[in-house]
């Protein structure tokens, strides 16, 4: 298989120099620590690749994700304690934990290996589904939904919109630097549709992709999601979330809608150095992902001034659900025809998936 | 080309055979590695479902199926399959139950006649592999998430949506061949109403199968 030529490889990449000042800023959040951890050493590799494809813009966002993660831990304050409630089998459990630090995965961590692994999103007085890593705002019912619940819908959605979000992640490594990449939006996650998507601006006009450039772009992802990173939340102003995405005209442009119907408010996620709007919940870890494929990359034909916007759509399988490869192979051809999921257009940019901030009702 | 084939001469197993014997240290030698197999051939099929270590599950688990296949390819009057049933099976009522029960049971299987699975180690334990050996088709729950009755499943979800695809496609297929077929026919009088629908669905019904059969699997 020949390189494709647009697409980046390791050894394009002379950054070495980069790595040092990014492992000081980036020890935080815990996916990436200092060397002499152990993590460092087991991953050394993953780490300096993924380092080398990381670009200014990324480490940016990333910083100011930390900085306001930081902040808002530190705001909250004197600790008090709020009783979480949680039935195993028929005894019923209740966690002493602390409001607004103490995360849903926290109580699956004290719920045991099994739980916590299982986990895909939690559910709070069994009607809002919440982000694993989100902090809990008061005393509540818990319940953690996996892949394997007689009817597992909400859980399908959060897989199917966590897919888009890594997608967009590594797409945004994916291309040489000489191409330019501005991320557009996704739809709102639909299974039956067969394939998720992540719309994006590429400079490169009547692109189709070669099978070598597929197979490569699903490479990528495969790796993003190989190296284990926890997928992070916060609800920032709008003011912090333009100032994140002040390099990205199309979501500067979605931000003051998403805003104004969510109380000044916008939900941003991270993986890794990704950071990105999105309504979620999603998946806790990236490691959740089994099977992915990229299957397709289809311009749209759009009113966007900018430039071309092309659909990417994959489809994948989490890795508690494993099937031969026939049956998968049906699901990649599948996921190669257009997904008829919204199309982005210069008129209202109020996309439906980042027009929603993940909120408990009090 | 006179050679003779040698699946012919020994039965073929459908699982993987060791290339070289564990060794199962004993007091008594070989002989003691031989009884304690024969203890789990037994053990396995009086009670079709064990847990123990893994080497010697796996190390029975070649022995139990070619005492099954043997006793299928030859049956109960065969003087050498008798013998080593009676060899391999240390309580003689298991003897009847492999020629009345199991070789009934795996007549016309196409696949291995056990199940060899792996344990979660008991922690903190020895730290020993321990799997789980069993007859296909017993009368336990079975020990793997079933995960295609329920169709709100993920990849059940994709795989209905994948056929519904598949199969408006052909339709729209077959649609067109007929419109082909009776523009070619001009004025020839036929009865469209009655006999395409049913055609249609015969030939869209064949062409399904093969998606059918992969997801039952």
């Amino acid at each position: 298989m020949t390189y494709p030529p647009k697409l980046r490889r390791l050894e394009d990449k002379g950054r070495e120099c980069k790595i040092i000042s990014t492992l000081d800023t980036m020890n935080t959040l815990g996916n990436i620590t200092k060397p002499g951890n152990h993590f460092f050493k087991k991953s050394d590799y993953l780490l300096r690749r993924f380092l080398n494809n990381v670009t200014e813009e990324s480490k940016r966002q990333n910083d100011l994700f930390i900085t306001e993660y930081k902040r808002q831990k530190e705001a909250v304050g004197r600790i008090e304690k709020i009783d979480i409630s949680y039935e195993k089998g028929s005894e019923n459990i209740t966690l002493v934990m602390n409001k607004n630090l103490s995360t849903p995965y926290d109580c699956a961590k004290h719920l045991g290996d099994s739980v916590r692994k299982k986990a895909v999103v939690a559910l709070l007085n069994d009607e809002s589904l919440w982000h694993m890593h989100k902090p809990l705002p008061g005393p509540c019912k818990l319940k953690f939904l996996h892949y394997h619940l007689p009817n597992p819908a909400s859980v399908n959605k959060t897989f199917w919109r966590s897919c888009s979000f890594l997608l967009g992640a590594a797409i945004s490594n994916a291309f040489k630097d000489d191409i330019q990449i501005v991320l557009h939006s996704f739809p709102s996650p639909n299974v039956k549709s067969g394939s998720f998507v992540y719309d994006v601006q590429l400079s490169l006009d009547n692109w189709t992709p070669s099978t070598s450039e597929l197979k490569v772009l699903s490479i990528e992802m495969i790796k993003f999601c190989q190296q284990e990173h926890p997928i992070y939340c916060l609800d920032v102003d709008k003011d912090l979330a333009l100032d994140i995405f002040k390099n990205n005209p199309h979501k500067t442009r979605q931000i003051p809608d998403i805003a104004a119907n969510h109380g000044d408010k916008v939900t941003i996620f991270k993986a890794g150095l990704h950071v990105d709007i999105s309504r979620g919940p999603m998946i806790p870890n990236t490691n959740h992902v089994g099977r992915i494929t990229v299957a397709n990359v289809i311009k749209l034909d759009t009113d966007i001034p900018e430039g071309p916007i092309y659909r990417f759509q994959g489809v994948s399988l989490p890795k508690a659900i494993t099937l031969n490869h026939f049956a998968y192979g049906l699901l990649e051809d599948r996921a190669k025809i257009l997904n008829t999921g919204r199309i982005p257009g210069s008129q209202g940019v109020d996309n439906e998936d980042n027009s929603f901030v993940a909120r408990m009702t009090s | 080309m006179n050679q003779a084939e040698v699946s012919k001469l020994v039965s073929q197993l459908k699982t993987k055979v060791n290339p070289r014997l564990r060794k199962f240290r004993s007091p008594k030698g070989p002989e003691g590695r031989l009884d304690r197999l024969r203890k789990t051939v037994t053990a396995l099929v009086k009670h079709e479902r064990l847990e123990l270590n893994y080497p010697r599950a796996d190390e029975a688990r070649m022995y139990a199926e070619r005492l099954i296949s043997d006793a299928i390819r030859y049956g109960d009057c065969h003087k050498t399959t008798m013998e080593m049933a009676d060899y391999w099976l240390v309580e003689k009522q298991c003897v009847h139950k492999l020629f009345k029960v199991l070789v009934p049971r795996y007549q016309n299987s196409t696949s291995s006649y056990t199940r060899l699975l792996s344990a979660p180690k008991p922690y903190p334990g020895t730290g020993d592999l321990r799997a789980v050996l069993e007859l296909k088709g017993n009368p336990y729950p079975s020990l793997l998430p079933d995960t295609h009755t329920n169709r709100n499943l993920i990849h059940n979800v994709l795989l209905d949506e994948a056929k519904k695809v598949y199969r408006s496609k052909k339709y729209a297929e077959i649609a067109s061949k007929i419109d082909a077929a009776e523009g070619a026919n001009g004025v020839k009088e036929q009865k469209p109403d009655e006999g395409v629908p049913e055609a249609v669905e015969k030939e869209v019904e064949a062409s399904d199968k093969k998606d059918s059969v992969d997801e039952v699997k």
